[in-house]
C-alpha cells in the first residue's frame, strides 16, 4: 500500500500536482464536487438567510406591498425613494442620527485612545486593567439602557442623587431636546469605548520597539515621539475601528428605544428607529424595505469612500 | 460555481417576486361558527397575548382555578410582552399569518386594523346566539367588539361584532386625603387649583402626576382626557376630518390647560412618565393628585410597595380615588380590552376560545372575575358587591361607565396614536410650542386618513 501524495510541496512557488482520488474514494466525487458538497450547507443557509431577504426587501422596496394588509404588491419603481429621499421627516431623523454618530464616535475614540495609550505604558496589571474596561461592551445594549434609563432618572436616579449631594440642581437628562441626545451619546460611549481602545491597544502593541529606543537615542522628545511614531503607525488601524464603530453607531436602535423611546417629541429618534416606525406601526413595508435599502446604500457609499482614504494612506 | 450561484440567486429573486403577487389576504374577517362546534377532549392549551401587568397574571391565575373546574383537559396560558411591543407582538404574527396565541387581547382601538386584515373572527351570529347582549351598557359591548366603531356612548345593533368585554377600565382620579382633605376637587379648574396649592404648601411633593410618555398611547390619552373635558373631539368621524377639529378653539384650550397649567405641577423630570412611574409617585408620598388607570391601582395598597402605611387601611387612610373631575364636559377615557379569535388559530382551539368567551361573560363568572381583582363589564356584575368591594376604586369604574369615550378605531390607529404621543410629549417637554404640536397633529393625522391613494412613501 503506498503512501498517500502530498498536497503541498516543501519547495515555495511548486504546486502540488494533482493526485489520483484515494482508494475507497468514489469516482463520481472529484475534489471540486467534495469542495461543493462542503460548502454548500453554509452558500444555502447564506442565501436563505442573507441573500434571500435582501433580495426580498429590494424587490418591496419597489412596491406599495403592506405586510398585514396582504393583497397584490403593486410596482410603484421608484416612488417609495423618491418620497423618502423628499421627506422632512426623514431629513430630520437623519440629521439627528449624523449629529449622534459624529458626537459618539469622535468621544468613543479620544477616550479610546487615550485608555489604551496610558495602558500601553504600564508594564504592570496590563491585562486585569484591559479586561475590566472590556465589561461594558460585553453587556447587552438593552441590558445597559434599562440600568441607565434608572441611573439617568430625575427623580429616583443615582446620577441625579450624585449631582444633589454635591449642590447642583436635578437635570432632566432623558426629557430634554438636548441632554437626550447627550445621554445617549455618553450610554455609547461607556459602552463602545472599550471597543477603540481594544483596536487602539494592539496597533500600539504591534509598533516596533526599535523606532522608540532609536528616538531615545536622538533624544527625541515625548510628544515628537508620540506625533511621528506612535500615531502614524495605529492611525490606520484606528480608522478601521471608527469605521465599524460609524456603521454600528448609524444603525442606533436598542439604546434609543429603551432610554428615551425617541423622546422628547421626535427629537432622538434615529433613522432605524423611524424605520421601524414605518415598518410596525403602519405596516408599510414597501416603504419600510425601500428606506432600509437606502440605508445601506449610504452605509456603502461611505464607507468605499473612507476604504479608499484608508488605502491611500497606506501608499503614501 | 458562478453561474451556478448566479442561477440561484435569480432563482431566490424570481421565488420572491412571484410570492408577493399572489399573497391575496381576506378583506374581511372570517366568520365563527354561531353554535359552538365540538370541543376536543384531548389535552389543549389555549392561549392568550397580553401586555405584561397584573391583570394578565390575575387572568391566567383565574381562569385556570375556575375554567378548568368545567373543562379540565384545557390549560390557559397568557402570554405577556412588554406594553410597548404588544401590538407589534399581535400584528407581526398576524402578518405571518401564524399565531401562537388563540385569543389575542386586543385594545379597542385595534379591532378596525385586525377586522380590516381578516385576523380576527366575526363573532356576530355566535354573540347572538350565546351571549345576553341586554346584560351590558351597549357602549361597552360595542367598544371592545363592534367595527366600524360605534358613536359615543351607543352600539349599532346591526353593526358586526368581533370581540367581547374582558377587562373594563378607566382613569381614576388618586388624591392625598391627609393633605387636599376628604372631598375631592369635583372640576378641572378647582382640581388643578387645589393641586397647586397642595405643592406649595407641601415642599418636595409634586401637584399633578399622569401620563407623559412618548410610548404606547401614554401621553396621547392624557391630552385625548384633557380635550374631552374641555369640549373638545378628536375627529368627525363621519367626514374623517381631524384637521379643523382636534385644533379648533376647545382643543386648543385643552392644550393650553395641560402643557401651561398642569404640566408646571408634576415633577422635574416626568415627561416620560406612565403608568408605573405615576404608581411609583403616589407610593412614595411624591403627588398630591394623580390620574392612573384603575386595573393598574391594585399595587398601591400593598404596604410592600408603599410608604404611606405599613397596612392597606392606613394607606386608604392617606389615599382617596374619584372619579375625573368634569369641566365643560363629563367624559372619561375608555381603557380595558376584549378578547377575541385569532384566524390563524387550529380549529379545536377556537372552538375551545368560544366557549371560553361564553363562560367568561356568564353572570356568576363575572362576579367571580370581579371577586378576583378584575374589572367586568357586565351591569349586574358592575353593581354587585362582590365587585364594588373588592377595591377601594371600582366604585369609580361603575360611576364612569356612562361617561367614557374612546379614540379613533380605524385601521390607521397605530400610526395616528404615535403622531398624537410624540407630539404632546414633545409639547410637555419644551420640544414644541403647544399650539405648533397641536397643529402638527391635526395635520399629520389628516394626512395619514387621507393617504389612501398615495403612491409612494406610505407611513412617512
Amino acid at each position: 500500500m503506498s503512501d498517500p501524495a502530498p498536497l503541498t510541496t516543501d519547495r515555495p512557488g511548486q504546486v502540488a500536482s494533482a493526485t489520483p482520488p484515494a482508494r475507497g474514494r468514489s469516482r463520481r466525487l472529484s475534489d471540486r464536487g467534495l469542495a461543493v458538497a462542503f460548502i454548500s450547507p453554509a452558500l444555502l443557509l447564506l442565501l436563505a438567510m442573507s441573500v434571500f431577504p435582501l433580495l426580498w426587501a429590494l424587490y418591496l422596496s419597489f412596491t406599495d406591498y403592506s405586510a398585514t394588509r396582504g393583497g397584490p404588491a403593486h410596482f410603484l419603481w421608484f416612488e417609495n425613494y423618491t418620497a423618502i429621499l423628499a421627506s422632512a421627516q426623514v431629513h430630520l431623523r437623519a440629521l439627528t442620527t449624523l449629529i449622534y454618530v459624529v458626537g459618539a464616535v469622535a468621544l468613543q475614540t479620544v477616550l479610546g485612545f487615550t485608555i489604551a495609550y496610558l495602558i500601553s505604558r504600564r508594564t504592570h496589571g496590563r491585562g486585569l486593567l484591559t479586561t475590566l474596561f472590556l465589561v461594558p461592551m460585553m453587556l447587552s445594549p438593552v441590558v445597559v439602557g434599562l440600568f441607565w434609563r434608572f441611573m439617568l432618572d430625575a427623580q429616583f436616579g443615582v446620577i441625579n442623587s450624585m449631582l444633589g449631594s454635591l449642590g447642583l440642581g436635578q437635570v432632566e437628562w432623558l426629557t430634554r431636546q438636548r441632554t437626550a441626545l447627550i445621554s445617549l451619546i455618553v450610554v455609547d460611549t461607556w459602552q463602545w469605548t472599550p471597543f477603540i481602545m481594544l483596536i487602539a491597544l494592539a496597533g500600539l502593541t504591534a509598533v516596533p520597539k526599535y523606532l522608540y529606543e532609536a528616538a531615545s537615542i536622538d533624544r527625541a522628545s515625548e510628544w515628537f515621539r508620540f506625533r511621528t511614531i506612535t500615531l502614524p503607525l495605529v492611525w490606520p488601524l484606528l480608522l478601521i475601528a471608527v469605521l465599524f464603530r460609524a456603521i454600528e453607531a448609524f444603525r442606533l436602535f436598542d439604546l434609543v428605544y429603551i432610554l428615551t423611546s425617541g423622546g422628547p417629541g421626535v427629537s432622538t429618534e434615529t433613522l432605524s428607529f423611524h424605520v421601524y416606525k414605518v415598518a410596525f406601526l403602519g405596516f408599510n413595508t414597501g416603504t419600510a424595505s425601500a428606506y432600509g435599502i437606502l440605508m445601506v446604500l449610504v452605509v456603502i457609499v461611505l464607507t468605499q469612500l473612507y476604504l479608499r482614504y484608508l488605502n491611500k494612506l497606506k501608499e503614501d | 460555481m458562478r453561474l451556478a450561484t448566479a442561477a440561484m440567486l435569480v432563482a431566490t429573486t424570481v421565488a420572491a417576486c412571484g410570492g408577493g403577487q399572489d399573497d391575496g389576504a381576506k378583506a374581511s374577517a372570517p366568520k365563527a361558527p354561531a353554535t359552538i362546534p365540538e370541543l376536543t377532549k384531548d389535552p389543549l392549551t389555549l392561549s392568550f397575548i397580553w401586555f405584561d401587568w397584573p391583570p394578565a397574571h390575575a387572568l391566567e391565575a383565574f381562569a385556570n382555578a375556575e375554567y378548568k373546574k368545567e373543562r379540565p383537559n384545557a390549560t390557559i396560558k397568557v402570554n405577556t410582552v412588554p406594553n410597548a411591543n404588544w401590538h407589534d407582538a399581535m400584528f407581526t404574527q398576524f402578518a405571518a399569518h401564524k399565531t401562537d396565541f388563540d385569543i389575542p387581547i386586543l385594545d379597542s382601538q385595534h379591532i378596525g386594523e385586525a377586522v380590516t386584515n381578516g385576523n380576527i373572527l366575526d363573532i356576530t351570529d355566535f354573540v347572538k346566539t350565546n351571549i345576553d347582549v341586554k346584560a351590558y351598557n351597549p357602549y361597552l359591548l360595542a367598544a371592545y367588539g363592534q367595527f366600524p366603531q360605534a358613536e359615543t356612548g351607543k352600539r349599532d345593533e346591526n353593526a358586526s361584532l368581533y370581540g367581547l368585554p374582558l377587562l373594563g377600565d378607566t382613569w381614576t382620579m388618586i388624591y392625598r386625603k391627609d393633605l387636599i382633605g376628604d372631598k375631592p376637587p369635583q372640576t378641572w379648574d378647582q382640581m388643578i387649583s387645589v393641586a397647586e396649592k397642595c405643592q406649595k404648601d407641601h415642599p418636595g411633593v409634586s401637584g399633578l402626576a399622569f401620563h407623559q410618555a412618548n410610548g404606547s398611547d401614554a401621553a396621547a390619552v392624557t391630552y385625548n382626557t384633557v380635550n374631552g373635558v374641555y369640549g373638545g373631539n378628536l375627529w368627525n368621524a363621519k367626514t374623517r376630518k381631524i384637521d379643523g377639529v382636534i385644533n379648533d378653539a376647545a382643543g386648543q384650550e385643552a392644550m393650553d390647560v395641560l402643557v401651561n397649567k398642569m404640566k408646571p405641577l408634576t415633577a422635574k423630570g416626568s415627561g416620560n412618565w406612565f403608568i408605573d412611574e405615576v404608581n411609583a409617585a403616589v407610593a412614595q408620598g411624591k403627588a398630591c393628585i394623580a390620574f392612573n388607570w384603575i386595573a393598574a391601582s391594585g399595587g398601591l395598597l400593598d404596604p410592600k410597595q408603599s410608604t404611606l402605611g405599613t397596612t392597606r387601611e392606613q394607606i386608604l387612610d392617606k389615599l382617596g380615588f374619584a372619579t375625573l373631575p368634569s369641566q365643560k364636559t363629563n367624559l372619561v377615557p375608555l381603557g380595558g380590552m376584549g378578547m377575541h379569535v385569532s384566524a390563524y388559530s387550529p380549529k379545536a382551539n377556537q372552538a375551545e376560545a368560544l366557549n371560553f368567551m361564553k363562560w367568561f361573560e356568564r353572570a356568576d363568572i363575572q362576579k367571580k372575575w370581579a371577586a378576583a381583582g378584575g374589572v367586568p363589564s357586565r351591569t349586574d356584575a358592575l353593581e354587585s358587591p362582590e365587585f364594588l368591594n373588592a377595591g377601594p376604586f371600582n366604585q369609580v369604574y361603575t360611576d364612569s361607565v356612562a361617561r367614557m369615550r374612546d379614540m379613533w378605531n380605524v385601521p390607521e390607529y397605530a400610526r395616528l396614536v404615535d403622531i398624537e404621543n410624540t407630539n404632546v410629549n414633545a409639547a410637555l417637554n419644551g420640544a414644541k410650542k403647544p399650539k405648533d404640536a397641536l397643529d402638527d397633529i391635526a395635520k399629520e393625522q389628516q394626512g395619514v386618513l387621507d393617504s389612501g391613494s398615495r403612491k409612494g412613501g406610505g407611513g412617512l
